[in-house]
This record gives C-alpha cells, sequence and structure tokens, in this order.
C-alpha cells in the first residue's frame, strides 16, 4: 500500500476507517468464543470516535484487529478508502498512517532504551531522514522539552510516559491514532492533562481517532460519536450529544449512564447532580 | 472531629499524629506526615491521588506496612486497644478477627490453588469462630449474604473460574465472615466494571449497616467516595489537606480538592480544555 494521500479537492473524502461486518473468533470446538460479533462502523477523516463497553466486550479485540494483532474471522476493514487485507500481514505504509497508544505507560515503554531510542525506532524502521530534528519536534508536540530526550521511562511519571507514547505514535505523521485506554492508569489531574494533548493534536494534525474506554465521561469529553459494546455487539451507535445529554436509547447505554454517577443509597433521593467544578485559579 | 461519641465510650478507632517513613538509600520518603482522624460506626473515605499516602494510612493501621517502613504515632488504637506496642501474636489475632482488610483486586488477593469454600472455611478456623460442618455453614451463609445466587456451586470454585464481580464478592465474604467491628476496604472496587462495582458497594454498604461496623473507604475517585460514605479525608503529599462531609463536596474548599473535582471529566458540561491541577508547592508544607 502506498502512502495514503489525501484525496483531490472535490471528491468526498474517504472515510479514515471503515469497519464492516467485523467478527473475531478465539479457540475452536466446544471452546469458542466470539470476542466480536458483526461489529461495523465508519470513522471519518478527523473524527474522534469512541468505543465503549465494559470488560469481556470486545472492544479491545476491535483495536487489535484492526492494526492486525489478532486475526478477523470474518469482515473487512479499510483505511482511507483503501481495504487491508484480513491475513494479518500489514504493509508498512499501513503502520505510517496507523498508530495505537496502549493503556499502560509503564508496559508499552521498553524499560532500557532511553526517550531519544523509543522515538528513533519508527524513524529506522521506515527509514525517514532528520531524525534529530523530528524527534525534537515530537517531544515539543506532547510538551516535554529537550531535558527529557535522554531519559530512561524509570525517571518518568506515569503522565510523562504516556506522553512519550504518544510522541512516538505520532513522530510518523498518522492520519488515524487508535487509543486503548489512554488514561485509565494515570490520576486523574494527569489524566485531563493527557486529555487537553490529545484534544490539541488533534485540532492541530487533524487526526482521527478511535478512543477505547469504559469511562463514559472521558469518551463524552473527547469523542463526536461512539457506540456501545456488549459481548461483541453493538448494542447502540449515538452521536456524543445523546451521551451528554443522557438521552441514550438502549437500556444497556441508561444503565451504564446511571452507574457512571455514582453509588446510590437505596431509598434515598437522586443524588444532587455533580458538584459544580472548581473554577479554574 | 465529629465522630467522637457522647457516650465516653472511646472511638472504634482513634488516630492521632500518625506517621509512616521509609528510609531508604537514597534519603527518607515520608509516606504518611502526621494524619490525625478518628472514626466512630460510620462510613469514612480518604482519597488521594496515587503517591498520597492513604493506602500506608490503612496499612499502617493494619499493622501491614512492609520494611523498611517505620510507623509512629502519638496515638493509635483501635477500641481503646494501642496498636503500637500490641505484640504481633495479639494484633494477628485482631486482624481478620476485628479488624479486616478488602483489597482492589480479587485475582490477585484470593488464594489461587484453594477453592473459594475452602478459604472461607480456612478463615473461620484460624480465627477459631467455627471448624467442620459449623464452618462450612458458616461459609455458605456468608456467600448468601453477599448476594451470590447459589452458594453452593460458588463454594467449590476455584477463583480463575470467578468473574471481577463474584471474586470480590467471594472475598468480601471472607473478610466479613469474622464479623469484624472495623473494616479497611482498598480501592475494593477499582479493578471492576462501573455496574457491578455498584452491585458490590451495595453489598458493602448493607453489610457495613446492618451489622453496625465501621468502615474505611480508600480510593482514588472522589466523586465514588463521596457517594456512598459520610465523610471524606483529601490527602495530599501524605497529609491530610481537608475533611468535607461527603454531601457537601460542592463546597470544598482546598484549592487540591477542587482542583482534583474540576480535572475530571463530566458527562454533561465538560469544560474545554479541562482545568489543569496547578499544585501549589505550599500544599506540601
Amino acid at each position: 500500500m502506498a502512502r495514503l494521500t489525501p484525496p483531490a479537492a472535490g471528491t468526498p473524502a474517504p472515510p479514515a476507517l471503515a469497519v464492516a461486518g467485523l467478527t473475531v473468533v478465539f479457540g475452536r470446538g466446544a471452546a469458542v468464543m466470539t470476542a466480536v460479533d458483526d461489529v461495523s462502523f465508519s470513522v471519518a477523516a478527523g473524527e474522534a470516535y469512541g468505543l465503549v463497553g465494559e470488560s469481556g466486550s470486545g472492544k479491545s479485540t476491535i483495536l487489535r484487529a484492526i492494526t492486525g494483532l489478532v486475526r478477523p474471522s470474518a469482515g473487512t476493514i479499510s483505511i482511507a478508502g483503501e481495504a487491508i487485507s484480513a491475513s494479518g500481514r500489514r504493509p508498512a505504509g499501513f503502520y505510517r498512517s496507523v498508530q495505537m497508544v496502549f493503556q499502560d505507560p509503564y508496559g508499552s515503554l521498553h524499560p532500557r532504551r532511553t526517550v531519544d531510542q523509543t522515538l528513533a525506532e519508527p524513524l529506522a524502521i521506515h527509514s525517514l531522514a532528520d531524525r534529530e530534528a523530528r524527534i525534537v519536534g515530537a517531544l515539543a508536540e506532547v510538551g516535554l522539552g529537550d531535558g527529557f530526550r535522554f531519559r530512561y521511562p524509570h525517571q518518568l511519571s506515569g503522565g510523562q510516559r504516556q506522553r512519550v507514547a504518544i510522541a512516538r505514535a505520532l513522530i510518523l505523521r498518522p492520519r488515524l491514532l487508535l487509543l486503548d485506554e489512554p488514561t485509565s492508569a494515570l490520576d486523574v489531574s494527569v489524566q485531563a492533562e493527557i486529555l487537553n494533548l490529545l484534544e490539541r493534536l488533534r485540532a492541530e494534525l487533524g487526526l482521527a481517532y478511535v478512543l477505547v474506554s469504559h469511562d463514559l465521561a472521558v469518551v463524552g469529553h473527547l469523542c463526536d460519536r461512539l457506540a456501545i459494546l456488549r459481548r461483541g455487539r453493538v448494542v447502540e451507535e449515538a452521536g456524543a450529544d445523546a451521551l451528554r445529554g443522557e438521552r441514550l436509547a438502549s437500556a444497556y447505554g441508561a444503565e451504564l449512564i446511571a452507574a457512571s454517577r455514582g453509588f446510590r443509597r437505596p431509598g434515598t433521593p437522586d443524588p444532587a447532580p455533580d458538584p459544580a467544578p472548581a473554577p479554574g485559579p | 472531629m465529629s465522630a467522637e461519641n457522647a457516650a465516653g465510650t472511646p472511638p472504634l478507632l482513634d488516630v492521632k499524629n500518625l506517621s509512616v517513613r521509609y528510609p531508604l538509600r537514597s534519603g527518607v520518603v515520608e509516606a504518611v506526615r502526621g494524619v490525625s482522624f478518628v472514626l466512630g460506626r460510620e462510613r469514612l473515605g480518604i482519597v488521594g491521588e496515587s503517591g498520597s499516602g492513604k493506602s500506608q494510612t490503612g496499612r499502617a493501621i493494619l499493622g501491614l506496612t512492609p520494611q523498611p517502613g517505620i510507623v509512629a504515632a502519638d496515638r493509635l488504637r483501635f477500641d481503646g486497644i494501642d496498636l503500637l506496642s500490641l505484640p504481633p501474636r495479639e494484633m494477628r489475632r485482631l486482624r481478620g478477627r476485628r479488624i479486616s482488610m478488602v483489597m482492589q483486586d480479587p485475582k490477585y488477593s484470593l488464594n489461587p490453588v484453594m477453592t473459594v469454600g475452602a478459604q472461607i472455611v480456612e478463615a473461620c478456623r484460624v480465627q477459631k469462630l467455627a471448624g467442620g460442618r459449623a464452618a462450612k455453614d458458616r461459609a455458605l451463609d456468608m456467600l448468601a449474604a453477599v448476594k451470590i445466587d447459589d452458594p453452593r456451586r460458588v463454594f467449590g470454585l476455584y477463583p480463575h473460574e470467578l468473574s471481577g464481580g463474584m471474586g470480590q464478592r467471594a472475598m468480601i465474604a471472607m473478610m466479613l465472615v469474622g464479623e469484624p467491628d472495623l473494616l479497611i476496604a482498598d480501592e475494593p472496587t477499582s479493578a471492576l466494571d462501573v455496574t457491578i462495582q455498584l452491585e458490590v458497594l451495595k453489598i458493602l454498604d448493607e453489610l457495613v449497616a446492618t451489622r453496625g461496623m465501621g468502615l474505611v473507604f480508600i480510593s482514588h475517585d472522589l466523586r465514588l467516595v463521596a457517594s456512598f460514605c459520610d465523610r471524606v479525608l483529601v490527602m495530599y503529599g501524605g497529609r491530610i489537606v481537608e475533611e468535607v462531609a461527603a454531601a457537601r463536596l460542592g463546597e470544598a474548599g482546598h484549592p487540591y480538592t477542587r482542583g482534583l473535582l474540576g480535572s475530571a471529566p463530566r458527562l454533561s458540561g465538560s469544560v474545554h480544555p479541562l482545568p489543569v491541577l496547578e499544585r501549589d508547592p505550599a500544599w506540601l508544607a
């Protein structure tokens, strides 16, 4: 697959990602388990799309199927209008346009490589020139100064590590970023910084996101549209407005919204709506 | 503090100026610095981010501070018993029987090579509550009390055969079989899905209410804790920076508490960009 080029003006842009009838089955015989069951959705260029569900809903498996980490049993995946083979192998060009950020920045960075080495690797794989400038630029984009370049992961906080992971994904200038619970291992105050960073980068670079999360508030904050998954199936697809207005149509969606409001003691009136946020100092 | 009861009986837990220090090669890490609170038969939340000392506080009360930690306090009393001077043997008798702990992830806190039932029966035996048949009956009753539909079946299952929510219920059953007076729950629902989280909290809430236990609920989730507890201690850098009544969370005054509330995205009316917590070095003073 050639490097994906933006379409000529006038023609409608193909979606950044289109998934149709995706099915992933693990195991065989009596132990067969359908992790993803006939899932279809598409993400427009520059759009942020959320996949919401509880553990076992198949949301992470969908991302892994897109990147080729698991092999789908059926269905098609296309990136910017180009179908990618289901065989699991992806051409190098694919990885320049699609990158992934994982949940746990403590596990996703090589502990014995400096930030510089971590960021240089994708450049070497794709034989890109100007490594020096690209590395410095990528660090600046995620709000880390030059001083972080020769540090090891253990010398960084969780939020700084996740910034490095995002820089590593962005250094190839992808069009689509797959985010698998990118903030759930972080403290809320650090989560706020990473969410702001992701929002700014999307606006600046025109990226499309697929955000997998169990946290409705995070998805409502960052995404334009979302799909709610349960046991491998899409229960509901909705606009983020419906989520923010707590107007999800499915019973399961309503249940998730109710659960996200926190504990409610039986026999007590509805809890007060969210306490007012602190005005920024 | 508000939990002092009028009758003159000692409070369930009385902590004054608790500190936990770790002398390391690189210097002394002060994990907890001068924490004081009094607990009655109520639900108290301790909230903070990683490294705030909330879990270290819970562990120090249970006498589970790992080496080379040093625990010191002006007062650390449970029901009038001085925990600091208690011999390890006595402490072990207290722990499990009168003070219990529920930890975050049932995958790691249950014994993987024993059935759930055997583990609860063992808890009964070790605490000399019951033996033989009586212990088994007690374990089955306890599994029913944590709303497990088919206690007999679950009794014979191994932890890997349970879902996260079921595992945490089994854990709670084991911890409450001795009918403790004080339960310390450290992130008891953080590893669970949101809908399961609420079921587990509901069970915990009922047990705390019907058995008149004191509960210390340690969590990073300020909103969740406030919806569950009566009052909340907010910890930062090893200190309690603020105590708020759970119902008045919106009126919290400390900039750290307000920053924590503000920096969480909200389902409706999220602020773009999210306010970022500006940490004031004076909070550590």
